[in-house]
């Protein structure tokens, strides 16, 4: 298990990055390297290129802007997961990093990495969409950010062009009175998700649910947004029949595959049972409660 | 073919500099060029944890790093782990409680061990489980790691 | 960016620094000069283990030494129509690329195959590589030895095989449905043979019996996978024929022997070495193709090879096991007497024998009555060839499937007639008044088994298990507790026997024991060191019996022209038993020269001695006394006027061991778990077992091997499985997708022990390393069960997923 042969390069600034991706369309960027370098190793990787892109400067960073977070590309995992910002503002980001692997991963992995490498299964592409993050990407015709709603295309694709590089993950400030929630299930701690639910709920002060954020990890070829189920919660009070025909909205939502860890119908009928769990507890947890 | 490039990092306290092949991870550089075989390999695909090191202070796995990634970096192998010849608490509480059998996991153990207790000094049994859960052992079946652990989170708050 | 400050030098910072006496002293009976035997001492391995000092094979360095890899099939089944190598030849820095057809020109002889219980079983001739045709996949077919293992791994892909493909034969069914593609053209199917283990009268106790109880049960492809893989680095001289081997083992000198056959070389020319092995569990008894191919390598290129099995390719090349299907019927009587036990064991092979061949699924036949005292069987197995990786040794042997059956059967039988499964147990324990017990193959030695069921059920009242359950279902949370009780074959042996039963090798095991010109003393045993501490177990043994501190015995293992000669090799729960045994009738005898010899010096009868601590006096004069370093002294160096006339020089003794049978030993394993209803996720919340393994050298490490066992009986009940496709293609060939449990998949484990000693055995030793995975499984699924039994589960597969146990909830509700 020795990677094939590949030229390196340390890229030290952003326009270097697109120019060598221009340069070479085989080229692929390294950042954290937690995807990236077991499949270098099992040669499912074939780069001809790397760009190390971890020395670049001034790409690791949290901080609050215009309503909303922008969190650097190359910011570490663990960096964010224990940001005080982050958990201020957006505690779902926080919690979801919390099942990304271990710590010595998250210790390593990257905020863009993760997302560039667009795992249906991985905790932070389906987090994005739950809250309308936006990615600020720069290419050889400069920059521009996409709603993640439309950036994650498939297993592993994404709206990203050949020679593009992230830059950002902006992240809106989630609303007063609203509680998060992650529930996952994976057949080991640390492990992808068979399937994974991520719940914002934001209350009304009569407890009428105003907004309501929900995406699944593990339910489709990219990470899916629960739009119906949302608008079954969306101004109606948060009682038990209104959680269970959310979740079931979810399910339906979802288009899971079948592997050697679950069958699609398992993962679907989980997508309710773990949607039922978030609501419920990111309500509680809009109400005041842990 | 491509060409080699010079790593220069710091081992243990330590300044080595060699020549590698950009392709080669940092777990095989110290080990086959700097003679760190105390890193040892159980996957190279970054699940076993058994190549965890330290890293200009946070835990890393060298399996999943490329040596060329290592440049200018302060490294800690379970070889730095002890000093002047005194072990660490881990260490010692590990050996007192049979935390290892063959010890493949060890070093790595230990490492992740560390940042746990750096993080939390006064960590649960549950919260120590999760702490080395990146961390396979074969062998022990996990009861005495966690007494080590424990053990010598005791030792060291008492003695700070 | 927040900055983390961790590091290794920080939390060894001076002041949060180690009070070196306070760790010492709070270690027990480290140097205790008395009851060494029995002692919780620390692990003489560990020192070098826990600073990064020790060696394992890939550690190993030789100059000029090459790196190999290996071309593995990437199909099931095929015709090999033609392999191009001379790309990969031409590759910078390869030295050498060998293809299967080679290696067999290179050997006198195929891969053996030492186990052959089943007189007229086809056993197919295997090569090191794929000779012609590949029957799995990840079969070698061709090796490159290059300057450096990435290189051969880049050779490998300038390889150019053309096969022809087969229709795959992926699983049990396949492979005996009717006009199945056969794997082996001259076989008339199949099948590689069948046998029947008889005992009574099975036809007439099923006959008269009031009840008979059918199930049939399913155990998933496993493996040991020690977090270290196979490897091997081998110098074969061109021109003196001398092969020198390090090797991964835990059977250094069936390595050599086997090397020696297969090789066609006297074994006076192979040393084989084993540096530390990162875990055996079985996988590193066998002798694989690897070896032969790294030896050939290294002939042909005159250069000493390593060659490194990745992990990836460990999930193809390593021993896969208990993969079986079972067919049992139990005949009882109305009130819980087991009168017959009739059983037909698959043996899901591989593609090829393996070293052990069907030996783990006959074993599951032979032990399948467990405990009890049934009186008539008919236990047969059934081996049967797939297109999947070869069948070998993993902990356990068989017996945790024989241990399913069994525990699974009374509880089955539990249910039917409506009587509690435990009082069936007692029920039907081979008494203690019944042993020597003759089970259908094997002579139990000793047991107290109602003794051990009871410890058990009491600890888990006092841990109350009870409470905590009542509790939880008055919560609304389902929670059991499940059972079970599992026998354990130890002390493999004796050698005729084992030759007679088909075993083409011994069981008997050689132990040296010096004394050396400063005192101190030197244990060399042909037993191998894997993690599972038989240097300190050894050590304690000679200690104990030479009456000299533990710090003064070193213990020399795994090097075949240092150390003697074991039969079979270090599995089988062998060497605390057979190898204990053995060191201490050395010992002893060698203490009585020592004593011989002080006698003479300090004018005393040798009876009148005592030795403690290393050091002899004469009872009642304490201050007449000699150090063992002088009694060294005078056997080694300066003799003149102090070695007896009548003594040779040096000090040393040499035992032979042959155990005139085997021990077993014998557990109750007790598990707390909780069901996610919704999931159908298992969390195992406790777990107990009762355990009696003879005398105890060390308690520290039965502890461990306990833990570790039951770590690897949870592994294999509720997360490890090789997946096969219906196409033969293997899915799980990382550790994202074959699942070691982690830390928290472990719970917390509680242990109680009792000593019913081997009297056969020297010092009553009984081996105990497989004891915690045999009865995991059993224990876990009735703890399901029992959490489930509102539902009406019957868990009759291993592992209980998550996406199984929701379904088998929805059968049970649908049935009943």
């Amino acid at each position: 298990m020795k990677a094939a042969t590949f030229e390196y390069v340390r890229a030290t600034s952003v326009d270097e990055v697109v120019r060598t991706l221009a340069d070479d369309e085989d080229a692929k960027i390294l950042a954290g390297g937690q995807s990236l370098v077991p499949l270098l190793n099992m040669r499912l990787a074939r780069p001809t290129t790397i760009i190390d892109i971890s020395r670049i400067d001034d790409l690791s960073y949290v901080r609050r802007a215009n309503g909303h977070l922008e969190i650097g590309a190359l910011t570490k995992h663990r960096v964010v997961e224990t940001s005080e910002l982050v958990h201020r503002h957006v505690p779902l980001l926080a919690d979801a990093l919390r099942y990304v692997g271990h710590v010595t991963i998250r210790n390593r992995g990257t905020i863009g990495g993760s997302i560039a490498h667009a795992d249906p299964a991985a905790e932070l592409p389906a987090t994005c969409v739950a809250l309308d993050a936006q990615l600020v990407v720069q290419g050889p015709r400069g920059q521009r950010v996409i709603a993640a709603a439309d950036f994650f295309h498939g297993y592993l694709m994404t709206a990203l062009d050949p020679e593009e590089v992230i830059t950002e993950l902006r992240v809106p400030v989630l609303a007063k009175g609203t509680g998060c929630a992650v529930e996952e299930l994976a057949r080991r701690s640390g492990d992808f998700a068979l399937v994974a639910v991520f719940a914002a709920v934001t209350l009304e002060l009569d407890g009428t649910c105003r907004e309501a954020r929900i995406a699944v990890a593990g339910a489709g070829p990219a990470p899916v947004r629960a739009t119906a189920a949302e608008a079954i919660l969306r101004g109606n009070a948060v009682t038990t029949d209104v959680i269970t025909a959310a979740a079931n909205a979810v399910a339906d939502a979802t288009d899971p595959p079948s592997d050697i860890h679950g069958p699609a119908e398992y993962r679907r009928e989980m997508a309710a049972v773990l949607s039922r769990r978030a609501i419920k507890q990111a309500t509680n947890r809009a109400n005041g409660g842990v | 073919m491509t060409g080699k490039v010079t790593v220069t990092l710091k081992v243990n306290g330590r300044t080595f500099s060699a020549d590698c092949e950009p392709r080669k991870t940092l777990a095989d550089f110290l080990r086959q060029d700097l003679g760190f075989t105390g890193v040892h390999l159980g996957c190279e695909h970054g699940v076993c944890g058994a190549c965890t090191i330290s890293v200009d202070g946070s835990t890393a796995r060298s399996c999943c790093m490329l040596a060329v990634q290592a440049e200018g970096t302060e490294v800690t192998t379970v070889e730095g782990l002890a000093s002047d010849g005194n072990l660490h608490p881990l260490q010692e509480a590990f050996w007192k409680h049979h935390g290892l059998q063959c010890g493949f996991c060890t070093p790595g153990m230990l490492a992740a061990a560390s940042e746990l207790l750096e993080d939390n000094p006064d960590p649960t049994a549950d919260e120590i489980r999760e702490g080395i859960s990146g961390n396979l052992c074969r062998c022990t079946g996990y009861q005495f790691i966690v007494d080590s652990v424990q053990d010598a989170a005791q030792h060291l708050r008492s003695t700070t | 960016m927040e900055r983390r400050d961790f590091s290794f030098v920080a939390l060894a910072r001076p002041g949060a620094g180690r009070d070196k006496k306070t760790w010492e002293d709070t270690v027990v009976e480290q140097n205790a000069h008395e009851g060494l035997i029995g002692a919780r001492v620390r692990r003489k391995e560990d020192l070098r283990l826990l600073t990064g000092r020790t060696q394992f094979v890939d550690d190993v360095q030789l100059s000029g030494m090459l790196e190999a890899a290996v071309l593995r099939s990437p199909v099931p089944h095929a015709r090999i129509v033609s392999i191009d190598v001379s790309e990969a030849l031409e590759h910078p820095g390869v030295y050498a690329v060998m293809t299967g057809a080679e290696v067999k020109e290179a050997v006198s002889s195929p891969q053996p195959v030492i186990w052959r219980m089943i007189p007229d079983q086809l056993i197919p001739d295997g090569y090191p590589l794929a000779v012609d045709k590949v029957r799995y996949v990840g079969q070698g077919v061709a090796a490159v030895a290059a300057k450096d293992r990435a290189t051969a791994e880049d050779a490998l892909e300038l390889i150019d095989v053309e096969y022809e493909e087969l229709p795959a034969v992926a699983s049990l069914e396949d492979a005996l449905a009717e006009d199945a593609p056969k794997l082996y053209e001259d076989w008339p199917s199949n099948v590689s043979g069948s046998t029947t283990i008889p005992k009574g009268d099975v036809a007439a106790a099923f006959a008269d019996a009031d009840v008979v109880v059918t199930e049939s049960f399913r155990f998933a492809r496993q493996t040991g996978a020690p977090l270290e893989t196979r490897g091997v680095v081998a110098t074969w001289d061109p021109y003196t024929s001398h092969l020198d081997i390090w090797l991964s083992t835990q059977s250094p000198n069936l390595a050599r022997d086997l090397l020696g056959e297969v090789l066609g070389i006297s074994v006076d020319k192979i040393r084989v070495r084993t540096p530390d092995v990162g875990g055996g569990f079985g996988n590193k008894f066998d002798f694989y193709g690897e070896e032969i191919v790294a030896a050939i390598l290294s002939r042909s290129t005159g250069r000493s090879v390593k060659l490194i099995e990745d992990r990836m390719e460990s999930f193809v090349a390593n021993a896969h096991s208990r993969e079986q299907k079972i067919d049992v019927e139990l005949a009882a009587t109305s009130d819980g007497a087991i009168t017959g036990l009739r059983a037909t064991v698959y043996a899901v092979l591989g593609g090829q024998l393996g070293t052990v061949g069907i030996g783990p699924c006959w074993t599951t036949a032979a032990l399948m009555t467990g405990p009890y005292d049934i009186p008539n069987a008919e236990l047969s197995v059934v081996g049967v060839m797939t297109n999947r990786s070869p069948y070998g040794s993993y902990r356990g042997w068989g017996q945790p499937k024989s241990n399913f059956v069994h525990e699974r059967m009374v509880e089955l039988l539990s249910r039917r007639i409506g009587m509690d499964a435990q009082e069936i147990r007692r029920k039907n324990f081979v008494p203690p008044d019944a042993f020597p017990y003759a089970s259908p193959v094997f002579f139990y030695d000793s047991g107290r088994y109602a003794d051990c069921l009871d410890l058990c059920e009491k600890s888990v009242e006092q841990a109350g298990w009870l409470e905590r359950r009542d509790k939880a279902r008055a919560d609304g949370t389902a929670v059991g507790i499940g059972y079970s009780f599992h026998v354990e074959i130890t002390a493999f042996g004796p050698s005729r026997i084992l030759n007679m039963a088909g075993l083409q090798h011994a069981g008997f095991d050689e132990e040296v024991v010096r004394i050396d010109s400063t005192g101190h003393v030197t244990v060399y045993t042909g037993q191998s060191a894997m993690g599972q501490g038989v240097q300190t177990a050894l050590a304690q043994v000679a200690a104990q019996s030479l009456g000299v501190a533990l710090d003064d015995v070193t213990v020399v293992v795994g090097d075949t022209d240092t150390c003697p000669y074991t039969g079979y090799g270090t599995g089988a729960s062998r060497a605390a038993a057979v190898g204990g045994g053995a060191v201490l009738t050395a010992a002893t005898r060698l203490k009585e020269k020592v004593l011989r010899i002080a006698g003479q010096i300090l004018e005393a009868s040798p009876e009148d001695l005592v030795v403690q601590d290393g050091r002899v006096s004469v009872t009642g004069a304490p201050d007449k006394s000699i150090s063992m370093a002088e009694i060294g002294d005078a056997s080694y160096r300066r003799m003149n006027g102090l070695l007896p006339e009548t003594e040779s020089p040096t000090l040393e003794e040499r035992e032979v061991f042959d155990p005139a049978n085997v021990a077993f030993s014998y557990g109750c394993t007790a598990v707390l778990t909780e069901v996610d209803t919704e999931t159908g996720e298992v969390r195992l919340l406790d777990y107990l077992i009762a355990h009696d393994c003879g005398t105890v050298i060390n308690p520290l490490i039965v502890d461990g091997q306990l833990h570790g066992g039951a770590a690897q009986a949870i592994g294999g009940a509720l997360y490890e499985e090789l997946v096969y496709g219906d196409d033969g293609q293997i899915q799980t060939t990382t550790f994202m997708d074959y699942l070691i449990p982690t830390a928290t998949e472990i719970p917390p484990f509680r242990l109680e022990h009792m000593a019913t000693v081997a009297d056969h055995i020297p010092g009553g030793f009984k081996g105990m390393g497989e004891g915690g995975t045999i009865g995991g499984g059993a224990a876990i699924a009735h703890s399901v069960e029992d959490a489930l039994s509102d539902y009406g589960v019957s868990i009759t597969s291993l592992p209980i997923t998550p996406p199984r146990l929701l379904a088998a909830m929805r059968a049970g509700k649908d049935n009943g």
